[in-house]
């Protein structure tokens, strides 16, 4: 009986060549994935420009300032009295001149009495006024400002208008206002002014019933008053819907509270109870409100009389101005216009100021985090944004440079200057908040282990065992055929 | 012609030692800088067992919102499977006590990441800010440098680590680097974080940020437990530490002067079955200055702007002497800068494990290749 059982050595596929040939064509094929397993799991992280952020974040910008005074034998004292006031006119370099065409600001006499007009400003000018000068001086050009107060800087800001009827079941309610054409004639201006910095929409809208969350403080009188620790919970925002979602822009709002016939009159109390004349309170980086006492007379649901709404309008644009960071004029420098030159050049150099500094920071602080994080991607459009960013930045300091030189409008100058700070603190956030810069998880190493254990050892230790056994095999048959060949040669 | 000018100044002088008296006027002086309130309130768990978990947010989630944070300052990430899931015997709501007293579900709920929205990879969008153009206002976390931000998180974690969906794992790490990074961009004034899961004071140990508080139910190697069932709901309705502070809350008014060093003393260990930890040492502020409404209220500052006052008649003075007076600078308020070590955690015994390992799996290749 013809043996139906092979020798196994005789099968093809057995022979040396042949199963060498099969492991390493394993090895191949691994060798040759890993170029493409290193790619697909290697983040991209496109250098920075590194030095030029360090660099920029070394340079202060100037902005250049000349007064041009009508009296030049003053123009020494004035000089010394605004340089000893170092500290607040930080990061402006103020040259006083005498009556020069070319001033950004001048200073002409005016006998007892001061005037503030187009960048131009009647002052008594004598040696004993120089002092109040230049405190009249700081107080336009550089004002102090509560910071906490000014809403932060944004391209654009929504206004959002709301008359709130604090309970109209009682059929004595405001149901409309005629806002969009108060808007028109009283806060246009302002906002047309105020353009150069920032873009505004606008909206509003009439609720019917909106409860306080507290309830006020009934006084000897009748009235009901609002203690300065109830202003700050004024808002019922749990109850009340006070602006849309539709756009990712900071708002601004603006209430006019109609209390309910209960409540009203309703007045503000001062710190001691008493009180006050004020109508309107404000709360800082978020909006104004006005309470609005319906006179007496009126009765039933009706629209808000215009005397109403022309009284509440200057109210609102205060607070908007003051929101904004436009500073008050100076006490006993009046001005004929709402908002003067002298204000908008002001806040228009201190937003410049901040939004330089911003995105100097926002930069610096891309580049130590990529350092840090080492698991941050960085794409081609971070490292776009960064480069513009940089490039917005070097436009402000060359431009303020030759600003100085060129007999270059004022108002040009800052608007420009503004301009190129506004698109790099944008392109530098637009950098840092890219979403492609989402650092992986961290994973611990035993997660990783855990985690390729599994999979790669039950594959890689049959592959590494038998190149062992393989190199351990034919190490022996070399051994063996050398001792035949030195056999064979004897 | 003198006259009329002496009195000028004499006006004008008193006029602006005046002002500067009224503007520089520090209403912020001994409470907190912020301006506005955040919260962000995370339930990592779904299904209908892990309904106490849901309840633990929509507790923190009311409670934060009748305190004054508005819903628009609210990002609540929430599986929201529980009231309208098919064994829920009160559909539509959640109830955090066995009495079922008070229906947390009830009235305007506005979930923001729902379901399968609740990741990992969104929670981080969220606090660093690195979401989509096309992400809508209501997801997003549009907080400033005057912002204070309450974290609360829930759901089943373990060492350094919190379990989202049973899909996928946040760890203290990546917390820890989103607060650094809010932190550079200025996204923060103070944040409050406060985690209810086991071993949850594990989860604040690796942060570095400055103006950081944080608070958590249970130690390393501790369980945080459940408090009650309700019988005809079937499940545990909250967890213990989470129903402890929501209970201490209720006293908690809008205007309450509350700290948050009361806030940690009412906590009793023995109630809570756990031991909750606090750390402190990032944050600036002595705890029993800081009001648990600077982080869980919408406190605002007010400011009253009285028209009628400034219009005040001014007092002229009879003597016609010129007189000014020296004007002091004034100081400008200026926060301290706090100094602060980025500390990574150089862990050697991390290295060893990996390192260990590496050679066991030499030493299984070896054996292997050689066994004759």
């Amino acid at each position: 009986m013809a043996t139906s059982l092979r020798d196994p050595s005789t099968l093809f596929f057995q022979s040396e060549a042949i199963r060498r040939l099969i492991i390493s064509s394993y090895w191949v094929v691994l060798i040759a994935a890993l170029p493409l397993w290193w790619h697909t799991t290697s983040i991209e992280r496109l250098s920075l420009p590194t030095s030029r952020v360090n660099a920029q974040a070394d340079r202060q910008l100037r902005l250049p300032i000349s007064i041009g005074l009508e009296d030049a034998s003053l123009v020494g004292p004035l000089q010394r009295e605004l340089d000893s006031r170092g500290q607040r006119w930080k990061g402006l370099d103020v040259t006083v001149a005498g009556a020069a065409a070319n001033a950004s600001y001048i200073v002409v006499n005016a006998d007892n009495a001061a005037l503030l007009g187009e960048r131009r400003l009647q002052f008594p000018l004598r040696r004993a006024t120089i002092p109040l000068l230049a405190d009249a001086l700081s107080d336009l050009l550089v004002p102090r400002l509560n910071s906490h107060r000014i809403a932060h800087y944004a391209p654009r800001y929504r206004l959002a208008f709301t008359l709130l009827n604090e309970d109209a079941v009682e059929g004595d309610a405001i149901s409309s206002w005629d806002i969009s054409t108060a808007i028109t004639h009283q806060l246009s201006p302002l906002l047309d002014a105020l353009s150069v910095l920032h873009n505004f929409t606008i909206e509003s809208q009439v609720q019917f019933h909106a409860p306080l969350a507290f309830s006020p403080q009934p006084m000897s009188d009748g009235s009901v008053g609002l203690t300065p620790e109830d202003l700050t919970v004024f808002v019922n925002s749990a109850e009340w819907t006070l602006s849309s979602s539709v756009s990712n822009d900071p708002v601004l709002h603006f209430l006019v509270f109609v209390p309910s016939s209960s409540h009203r009159p309703m007045h503000i109390l001062d710190a001691h109870g008493v009180p006050t004349t004020a109508e309107s309170f404000l709360l800082p980086q978020w909006g104004g409100i006005v309470i609005y006492n319906p006179p007496n007379t009126e009765r039933g649901v009706r629209p808000l009389s215009h005397d109403a709404l022309s009284s509440i309008l200057p109210q609102f644009s205060n607070q908007l101005l003051s929101l904004l960071g436009v500073a008050k004029l100076p006490p006993g420098i009046p001005s004929t216009s709402p908002l003067t030159e002298w204000q908008l050049d002001a806040l228009l150099r201190r937003r410049a100021f901040e939004n330089t500094l911003e995105a100097t920071e926002t930069l610096q602080s891309i580049v130590r985090l990529v350092d840090q994080i080492d698991n941050m991607p960085v794409g081609q459009d971070v490292r776009g944004d960064v480069l513009s960013a940089l490039s917005s930045l070097d436009h402000i300091h060359i431009h303020s440079k030759t600003a100085s030189a060129l007999p270059l409008p004022l108002s040009l100058s800052l608007n420009t200057t503004l301009h190129h700070s506004a698109t790099a603190l944008t392109l530098a956030s637009r950098a840092f908040f890219n979403p492609g810069m989402l650092a992986l998880l961290y994973f611990p190493t035993e997660h990783k282990f855990a985690v390729y254990m599994p999979l790669f050892a039950s594959a890689v230790i049959p592959l590494l065992a038998t190149v062992i056994r393989e190199v351990a095999a034919w190490r022996k048959q070399r051994r063996e055929a050398a001792v035949a060949v030195a056999a064979a040669a004897q | 012609m003198r006259l009329a000018f002496s009195l000028f100044l004499v006006l004008f002088s008193t006029l602006v030692a005046a002002s500067h008296e009224h503007i520089v006027g520090d209403f912020f002086a001994g409470s907190s800088n912020h301006t506005n309130n955040w919260a962000v309130l995370v339930c990592s768990s779904r299904y209908w067992f892990n309904y106490r978990h849901m309840a633990n947010a929509l507790g923190m989630y009311r409670t934060v919102k009748r305190l004054g944070i508005p819903d628009s300052n609210i990002i609540l990430m929430l599986a929201d499977d529980a009231a309208c899931n098919a064994r829920n015997r009160f559909p539509g709501s959640v109830y955090a006590n066995p009495g079922r007293g008070l229906d947390l579900y009830g009235s305007s709920i506005e979930v923001d990441y729902r379901g399968y929205e609740v990741t990992v990879e969104n929670f981080l969008r969220v606090l660093t800010g690195r979401v989509d153009p096309s992400v809508p206002r209501s997801k997003r976390l549009l907080s400033d440098s005057n912002s204070n931000i309450f974290v609360y998180m829930t759901g089943h974690g373990g060492n350094e680590f919190l379990k989202f969906q049973d899909n996928e794992e946040i760890s203290a790490f990546d917390i820890a680097d989103a607060f650094a990074q809010m932190h550079e961009k200025r996204r923060y004034n103070e944040i409050f974080f406060m985690i209810d899961t086991c071993q949850a004071n594990t989860m604040f140990t690796k942060f570095y940020s400055p103006n950081i508080l944080a608070t958590g139910s249970s130690m390393l190697d501790q369980s945080s437990y459940s408090y009650q069932n309700d019988a005809d709901i079937g499940v545990a309705v909250i967890d213990r530490y989470t129903h402890f502070v929501l209970e201490y809350l209720e006293s908690i008014n809008k205007t309450s002067h509350a700290s948050m060093a009361d806030l940690f003393a009412s906590y009793d260990r023995d109630k809570i079955a756990s031991d909750p930890g606090v750390r402190a040492d990032l944050f600036n502020r002595p705890l029993d200055q800081v009001r648990i409404t600077d982080f869980l209220g919408g406190v605002a500052h007010a400011e009253v702007v009285d028209t009628q006052v400034e219009a005040e008649p001014i007092q002229w003075p009879a003597e016609d002497d010129v007189h000014v007076e020296p004007r002091q600078l004034n100081k400008t308020a200026t926060t301290p800068k706090t100094q602060w070590a980025s500390q990574t955690p150089a862990d050697g015994s991390r290295g060893l494990r990996a390192w260990t390992g590496v050679l066991l799996l030499v030493l299984l290749v070896g054996w292997a290749g050689v066994r004759k």
